[in-house]
């Protein structure tokens, strides 16, 4: 569905490239995060994707059409969602909804309101937005980007500003939607914890590089985390050694081959003093940063 | 093409959905207000009544309505036309760019030229729209004071002599010169939104125009003869040929020369503006 070649961006004056021969790939109906920290090349990345910022090199393609050559036909495919979505505040939601439509070619508005329902926004549509909340201004853009039934969604954190509630219900919108459209997400985000919640797989860009691409789940790169307290900490970075593991800030990672029970029993036997010993379930915290100290190595 | 006049239409519904652009028109209204004030004092007058009966005779027909309308009209635009055009066409990219209003536009399948297109067909419908409002409301302030009827006494530095009209020749004159004054208001327009169309900010659009076209004004005004040879490439003097069909016999050939020559103007500024958005990156 969406097929990032050899993309590569350097803005004018820039020191730096914001996108270093980056190349990804999403199947269609799966949500795919797009990680990295502030400036590792998010933005440029979208804004390639979505022809508003031109490439120096290589191609983005969706559903097999070149966004760089065939802007219009492209992007007629997508819906997005950016961080604070700027809408035309003196104009209610629904005004918004008819002018942003227009240039889309026009919207039927039985289908306007069926989305508008979905979204949740029936009984304040007709408000100038400018009275709405950060949460109904992010409906609203989910609303936007779903007119008319886009094949592919791409959001810029969209869950910026929005409290735990509006968090929660984003994210059930998100699921619904590829379960009952099959709809392909590209999701970019620095909220580990909220891609790894909805995402199939991320691509995660560093610097400008992507450092990894695949499935949210730390034991495909050969890890497996754990806390671990002990009153001997000589004794217990010993063992650690032994058992071939790297201290990962107040965590351990281990190869997934060895075995916990082994493990602790070796922390006991060796008199650490043991006082914590609870393996974690891969995170996608542990796979951002794996993926980062890879690339810092240069192995990735 | 239905399309692209639904799209047109929303445009320049948000457009005039904004307070700002009202707040444009009650602006007008109030200086206007203000010389209908000024040009109906008896000291006015009475130097008006000695102008008229001195080039024309008969003050109580020819200062009419529709010669109170023209002088509003005039000493309006003189004053605001520059500045509230410019800001329109100035804002419409760089203000949206900056809001972010524009990023939601440009994701849809829409190709950036059209996009400028609808955006600039706004900014001339506002225009004209804007001159036809000020010509009404500046007839309404002559009807108030003088009533339905009479002639129409033009003068103006750049008519040779004055012109004198019917009221109905007159009126159909006031509104058609009053249009194309509109229109060939293009190279404000067009410089405006050319500005607008790089990475600047709205007021900066707005200002460099006004600062250009105020300075085009005064150094073609100065009489100096070093300033003869290029003469003919300043711009607002050619402005001021909406009065040629105020002429009591109108120069055609004079008007289409400088009409083209304005509407070109405007229309290269577009152009280059076409150019820069187009090679532009729009970043949030």
């Amino acid at each position: 569905m969406l097929e990032f070649s050899g993309v590569t961006k350097r803005f004018h004056g820039a020191a730096t490239r914001a996108l270093d021969d980056v190349s990804f790939s999403v199947e269609k109906g799966r949500i795919c995060g797009l990680l990295g920290h502030n400036g590792a090349g998010k933005s440029t990345a979208l804004g390639i994707l979505l022809g508003l910022v031109h490439p120096d090199a290589g191609e983005v393609r969706i559903a097999g059409i070149s966004v760089q050559n065939q802007r219009e036909r492209a992007v007629a495919k997508l819906g997005a969602i950016f961080e604070s979505p700027a809408f035309y505040d003196y104009l209610s939601g629904w005004r918004n909804l008819k002018v942003l439509t227009a240039y889309s070619g026009g919207v039927d508005e039985a289908l306007m309101r069926e989305t508008i329902e979905w979204v949740g926004l029936s009984a304040r549509i007709h408000d100038p937005v400018g009275k709405y909340s950060h949460g109904m201004r992010q409906r609203l853009a989910l609303a936007q980007a779903l007119l008319p039934r886009p094949e592919m969604l791409v959001l810029d954190e969209p869950t910026d500003g929005l409290d735990p509630e509006g968090i929660v219900e984003f994210r059930r919108q998100l699921l619904e939607l590829r379960e009952v459209m099959n709809i392909t997400v590209l999701f970019s985000s620095h909220l580990l914890s909220e891609v790894e919640q909805v995402c199939d797989e991320v691509v995660i860009l560093r610097s400008g590089k992507k450092v990894y691409e695949g499935e949210v789940s730390a034991s495909l790169l050969g890890q497996t985390l754990y806390r671990i307290e002990a009153k001997n900490q000589e004794i217990l970075d010993s063992v650690v050694q032994s058992f071939r593991g790297e201290k990962h800030g107040d965590r351990y990672a281990f190869p997934v081959e060895c075995n916990p029970s082994e493990l602790l029993a070796a922390f006991v036997k060796e008199g650490s003093g043991i006082t914590c010993f609870a393996p974690e379930p891969p995170s996608l915290e542990s796979l951002y940063l794996h993926a980062g100290r890879e690339e810092k190595g240069g192995t990735a | 093409m239905n399309l692209f006049l639904r799209q047109l239409g929303w445009e320049l519904y948000r457009l005039f959905a904004r307070r700002r652009t009202w707040l444009g028109f009650g602006t007008f209204l109030a200086v206007e207000t203000l010389f209908y004030w000024f040009w109906t004092r008896e000291r006015s007058k009475a130097g008006m009544a000695n102008f008229i009966e001195r080039v024309a005779g008969g003050f109580d027909e020819y200062f009419s309505a529709l010669t109170l309308g023209f002088l509003i009209v005039v000493f309006t635009m003189i004053l605001l036309g520059v500045v509230f055009v410019s800001l329109i066409a100035g804002d419409i990219l760089a203000k949206e760019t900056e809001d972010g209003n524009l990023r939601l536009l440009l994701v849809r399948p829409i190709s950036r030229l059209r996009l400028l297109v609808i955006k600039f067909l706004s900014c001339q419908i506002y225009t004209s729209v804007l001159f036809l409002f000020v010509g009404t409301t500046a007839l309404g302030f002559g009807l108030i004071e003088r009533g339905w009827g009479g002639g129409m006494l033009v003068w103006a530095p750049e008519i040779p002599r004055v012109s004198l009209f019917e009221w109905n020749e007159g009126l159909f004159r006031y509104f058609i010169a009053i249009f194309a004054f509109s229109l060939i208001y293009l190279p404000v327009t067009g410089t405006a939104f050319m500005l607008g169309c790089f990475r600047i900010k709205p007021a900066a659009a707005t200002i460099i125009t006004v600062a250009l076209f105020l300075a085009d004004r005064i150094l073609s005004a100065i009489p100096l003869p070093a300033f003869d040879p290029y003469r003919e490439y300043f711009v607002t003097p050619r402005m001021a040929s909406w009065l040629l069909l105020l002429y009591q016999e109108i120069p055609w050939p004079r008007f289409f020369e400088s009409a083209f020559w304005l509407v070109g103007f405007g229309l290269t500024g577009f152009l280059v503006g076409w150019i820069a958005f187009e090679r532009r990156d729009v970043k949030s």
